[in-house]
């Protein structure tokens, strides 16, 4: 590929390169940080093992002997009184507790010191802003990797 | 009221701290139910994990989320466990029991836990409170001479700032921020998986490998500059050596000059401190809040001049990430910082920053106010759960 060759496939490629939104781009970090949140970024390994006969469920133990005691009846009522999603609760206890102090008002103000800009590939502090995404590059090298990993590739 | 009849349960997200209040020492275990890919017979709760050998893609079922108590079924199975005769064998209907519950904890979860302590265990009297009064109470018999405390607790779900006035909580300055444990460990598992090696489904390797090599930063810019450094020049690369759970147990540091034979690494450099920078500057990855120091000193700014003094000389740091090296000193030095001049700055460590609270628990069923403090079951039989809403000060 001799230069102008490749200046114009570069030029191709900027232009065929999607431009995120400000609305996608909060989406897209709020789902970042949700993700922060996760317990499992997998599947239960034991989620297939309920069908098999042979393997002893968790409530018996290997010489089949019940080991743990079985959840009482009240227990399975309270279970069902009580089972709630944190949104659940939340939404519930603004009802409870109108007034601060309360889960909302607990919550810090944001802080009064200039955000810090990192790159998304090295880490280190930075100065550029991916013009697609909005992610942040320290480098020529770091902007490359960027946009042939994370830049466009997961949609929000 | 014998100590041996109470017991003393801080339920943590992440750890439960508990045992006997004339025990020395707690026994901590994972709050989860947990499964292994290497072991399908059955699930492995609480310290039972101890038993597994091989936790790689160690799947995870918390009772906890955000904090707050979601998932009862699972936490039914941990504290069967923990009161059964494979731990303490707590004979529940003659004991007394000191619970812990978040600050400002949902009302509907302090009725379960209520109902649930009363009516499905049939415990003789109960009293819940937040792990950070159980430590204050503990700082002012330690320290009788001081007449304030913040309390800082950070956890595994979260960082909780409670100021203490005379012994007694402030409810209305109480604050959180949302970073804890669990999102540095997740970030950090982001950040190799992006960087070197996919490490999604190994939360329980990363957590370690956090606890090996993290530590909080006392010169961000400073350490930056050094971290970008040549590997020769740069004292914070290092080689993590993985576990392979057969010859290496637990992961370890190697230095960089050190020849390994082809065991898996991850080498570490910023991540080391910029991981933990998260709890002092939390928009470093969006999360609009203050950090931790600029929290203290907005907490304690909430005060009159003459009660912010003796805040900013009892400030004690509580929870499992307060253990990060260095993290004592960061908050002592970003809060002499921003503190007025005249103001004595004192940070206090916990001597044990996991276990504080439970001591703290301990402490607390000596004092001869206690038994006033609990709601026996005949109480609350008879008044139901407003009783305990009324007493327990959470
Ligand atoms: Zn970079
Ligand atoms: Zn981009």
């Amino acid at each position: 590929m001799n230069s102008s060759q490749r200046e114009s496939a570069r030029q191709k490629d900027a232009n065929s390169r999607r431009v995120l939104d400000e609305a996608a781009r909060r989406r897209r970090a709020r789902k970042a940080l949700e993700a922060l949140e996760q317990d499992n970024f997998h599947d239960d390994p034991h989620a297939n093992l309920v069908l098999s006969k042979k393997i002893p469920k968790f409530e018996e133990s290997l010489d089949g002997k019940q080991t743990r005691r079985r959840k009482s009846k009240n227990f399975e009522i309270f279970k069902q009184r009580f089972r709630k999603s944190f949104a659940q609760l939340l939404e519930e206890e603004q009802m409870n507790r109108p007034e601060p102090p309360n889960y909302v008002s607990a919550q810090v103000p944001p802080s009064k010191f200039p955000e810090r800009h990192f790159c998304a590939v090295c880490g280190f502090i930075c100065n550029y802003t991916c013009l697609s995404c909005g992610a942040r590059y320290c480098s020529v090298k770091c902007l490359g990797t960027h946009q042939d990993t994370r830049c466009l590739k997961w949609t929000a | 009221m014998a100590a041996k009849h109470i017991f003393v349960l801080d339920n943590g997200g992440f750890n439960i701290k508990a045992g006997f209040a004339n025990n020395s020492e707690p026994r901590v275990m994972p709050n989860a139910v947990m499964k292994a890919k290497s072991e399908r017979r059955r699930p492995f709760i609480g310290d039972q994990l101890d038993e597994c050998r091989d936790v790689s893609g160690l799947y995870y079922i918390l009772p906890v989320q955000k904090g707050y108590l979601i998932n009862w079924d699972t936490q039914k199975d941990v504290w069967d466990y923990l009161m059964g005769k494979d731990c303490f064998n707590v004979h529940i209907n003659t004991m007394s029991l000191v619970l812990t519950q978040p600050y400002l904890n949902f009302q509907s979860v302090q009725e379960g836990l209520c109902e649930y302590w009363f009516e499905e265990m049939e415990c003789e009297s109960l009293l819940t409170i937040n792990p950070g009064t159980l430590s204050a109470y503990k700082y002012g018999k330690e320290n009788p001479s001081e007449l304030c405390c913040l309390v800082v607790d950070c956890g595994y779900s979260f960082t909780h700032l409670i100021p203490y006035v005379q012994g007694k909580k402030i409810t209305e300055f109480v604050h959180r921020i949302e970073i804890g444990g669990k999102m540095l460990t997740n970030h950090l598992k982001d950040i190799i998986s992006y960087r070197q090696l996919n490490v999604m489904d190994e939360t329980y390797v990363i957590n370690q490998l956090k606890e090996d090599t993290c530590f909080v930063s006392t010169d961000f810019n400073g350490d930056m500059a050094i971290a970008q450094k040549k590997a020769k020049e740069n004292p914070y690369v290092v080689d993590y050596v993985l576990p392979d759970f057969t010859t290496i147990r637990r992961g370890y540091m190697r230095p960089k000059d050190e020849a390994g034979s082809g065991e898996q690494v991850i080498r570490m450099n910023n991540e080391r401190f910029a991981v933990p920078e998260l709890l002092f500057h939390p928009s470093d990855i969006g999360i609009q809040q203050m950090g931790i120091s600029e929290a203290i000193v907005y907490v304690i700014e909430q005060f009159p001049s003459e009660v912010q003094y003796h805040l900013y000389k009892n400030v004690l740091l509580i929870g499992g990430s307060c253990s990060l090296p260095n993290f004592k000193e960061r908050v002592e030095k970003d809060v002499r910082t921003m503190a007025p001049a005249e103001c004595e700055v004192r940070i206090n460590l916990a001597s044990n920053p996991v276990t504080d609270a439970w001591r703290g628990g301990c402490v607390l069923t000596k004092d001869p106010q206690f038994s006033s403090q609990l709601v026996t079951r005949r109480e609350y039989e008879e008044h139901g759960f407003s009783l305990c809403l009324q007493r327990f000060d959470v």
